[in-house]
């Protein structure tokens, strides 16, 4: 059977699976559950600020994110692309070189430090020297989440690469593995679970330094993405609102596409769990 | 096949210098099995390691078919306590994975040897989904695909139940009269030594050099563990064992 045809009759399989759709009603409540916390929230608050709504209500917020519908897109268009791109120049740079560093202990030896100096260090930080570096288009923006969360992705793959356990390494070794078969056959699929994980921190890390990205900086002349949308609408919260949902929507479109990827590339992790 | 003359072994340099391993000469003629039984942590892993070429001996000489160990050996297949199978991978992947390796596949597969070993059936399972005494098979498939002529294994069926052990262990027999590898086996279990092993070769506490062979030329048949001559030789070996050196 083809890969292709594989693939296709696995993602059947797992439609098909019951489980797929209690997942989906598990969701379905946890949203209503959240939207009636929101509500009661809003009703205390509008009660105690003297009919003020500084908390709009979610049908206000939901409404406007529908009038707004083709701007707001467009923003989220734009924050999405950004964040996605930072995401996987991190990914691309942090994994490789955490694994490594993690691996490689004369390496480990020499790097460590700088990355213990550097790592502490809020990248925002640097905020000034990356807009005179970059400019002030997208550029820029894309390089503060991709900076913040490589550090992020890079301590976290060095981790998971020191956790190896010894007898797998040693196990392809004693079949005369290459230094390049010991990372392949290894290092690389131990270690992407716990990547997995990292990356969905990154997501909500990657969001806040995106928003703060985004609203730096006011003579932009690419400005947009939701974080602007959010701040030009500081004073208007029904649609500030309709900008966090949207907000909301795009970490939840990425841990949902996060949570495929680990089905698909740690399938192993899946297997043999007893019921709970 | 295997020679081993006046081979130690030490951990660190220097004045930090840790022996585990010390002058052990040793021979293993072709088709021929031996194991080596000692206390925990005496060093008798350390020296198989050796053999397999995953450590380098500090002095003396060990070699593989006339040709000394500088590395691990298309030949030789070692097998680890927990089969070391690599849970990411199925059972098929687990069992082709040294011929993967060795860039032999897909003209060789392990295809065969799953059958032999019963485990067609679950090829595309993953380790977690099987039971020990399936995953220990595994470990015995993959190490069996290359067709090695000699065979390590280190503590192979440590910690299954003694009903599976043995049925493991019978398999294993018969493997061995099929295929005709050399093997040692390193093993703290008295019987499995004495079921197994040609020639068992007694080890003090570390650092490991050799107490006393004690040899077993009755072994090699399945009803061997039933006979007085196997209880003779494990009671030689216990004595062996707790001899002050």
């Amino acid at each position: 059977m083809s890969r292709a045809k594989r693939a296709g009759r696995w993602l059947v399989e797992r439609v098909e699976d019951r489980g797929v759709w209690r997942r989906i009603a598990i969701y379905a409540a946890s949203i209503a559950l959240l939207l009636l916390f929101w509500e009661v929230a809003s009703v205390i608050i509008r009660a105690l600020k003297e009919g003020r709504e500084y908390l709009p209500n979610p049908v206000v917020a939901i409404r406007e994110m529908v009038r707004l519908g083709p701007f707001l897109f467009r923003n989220f268009w734009i924050s999405a692309w950004r964040l996605v791109l930072a995401i996987l120049l991190a990914f691309a740079a942090g994994y490789p070189l955490g694994l490594l560093i993690g691996h490689e202990r004369k390496l480990d030896e020499l790097v460590s430090p700088i990355i213990y100096i550097i790592y502490p260090i809020p990248q925002v930080a640097f905020i000034l020297i990356l807009f005179l570096i970059f400019g002030m288009g997208h550029p820029v923006k894309v390089a503060i989440v991709a900076i913040a969360l490589f550090f992020q992705l890079l301590v976290s793959a060095r981790g998971a690469a020191k956790q190896i356990s010894l007898e797998h390494v040693t196990s392809v070794l004693s079949s005369g593995a290459s230094r390049w078969q010991v990372y392949r056959h290894v290092i690389l699929p131990a270690t992407l679970p716990s990547i997995l994980t990292s990356l969905r921190v990154s997501v909500g890390l990657g969001m806040a330094f995106l928003y703060i990205a985004e609203t730096t900086g006011s003579f932009d002349p690419e400005r947009g993405g939701l974080g602007v949308f959010i701040y030009n609408n500081m004073y208007s919260t029904g649609q500030a609102f309709a900008g966090i949902l949207a907000m909301a929507l795009l970490g939840f479109c990425l841990y949902i596409v996060i949570d495929v990827i680990e089905r698909v590339v740690c399938r192993w992790t899946y297997v043999g769990r007893r019921p709970s | 096949m295997i020679e081993l003359r006046d081979v130690v072994v030490d951990y660190g340099r220097g004045a930090r210098a840790v022996r585990a391993v010390d002058r052990i000469s040793l021979d293993v003629a072709r088709g021929q099995s031996v194991a080596l039984i000692g206390p925990s942590g005496c060093g008798k892993s350390t020296l198989l390691f050796a053999v397999a070429g995953l450590l380098r001996a500090s002095s003396g000489e060990i070699r593989i078919a006339g040709e000394p160990v500088e590395g691990p050996r298309r030949d030789t297949a070692l097998i680890l306590q927990n089969a070391g199978l690599l849970p990411w991978k199925t059972v098929w992947q687990n069992a082709n994975l040294s011929l993967v390796l060795g860039k032999e596949y897909p003209k060789v597969t392990a295809d065969a040897v799953l059958g032999e070993l019963g485990l067609s059936d679950v090829r595309n399972r993953y380790p977690a989904e099987l039971s020990e005494g399936m995953k220990r098979r595994v470990g015995i498939a993959r190490a069996l695909s290359t067709s090695p002529h000699v065979m390590l294994m280190d503590e192979p069926l440590a910690s299954l139940d003694t009903l599976t052990k043995e049925r493991i262990q019978d398999l294993f027999l018969k493997l061995w009269a099929r295929h005709a590898f050399s093997f040692v086996l390193v093993t703290h279990d008295i019987e499995e030594a004495a079921f197994l092993g040609q020639r068992v070769v007694v080890l003090s506490p570390r650092p490991a050099w050799i107490k006393a062979v004690v040899d077993n030329p009755g072994m090699g048949n399945l009803d061997y563990r039933t006979s007085p001559e196997f209880r003779d030789v494990v009671v030689r070996l216990r004595r062996e064992l707790e001899r002050e050196a």
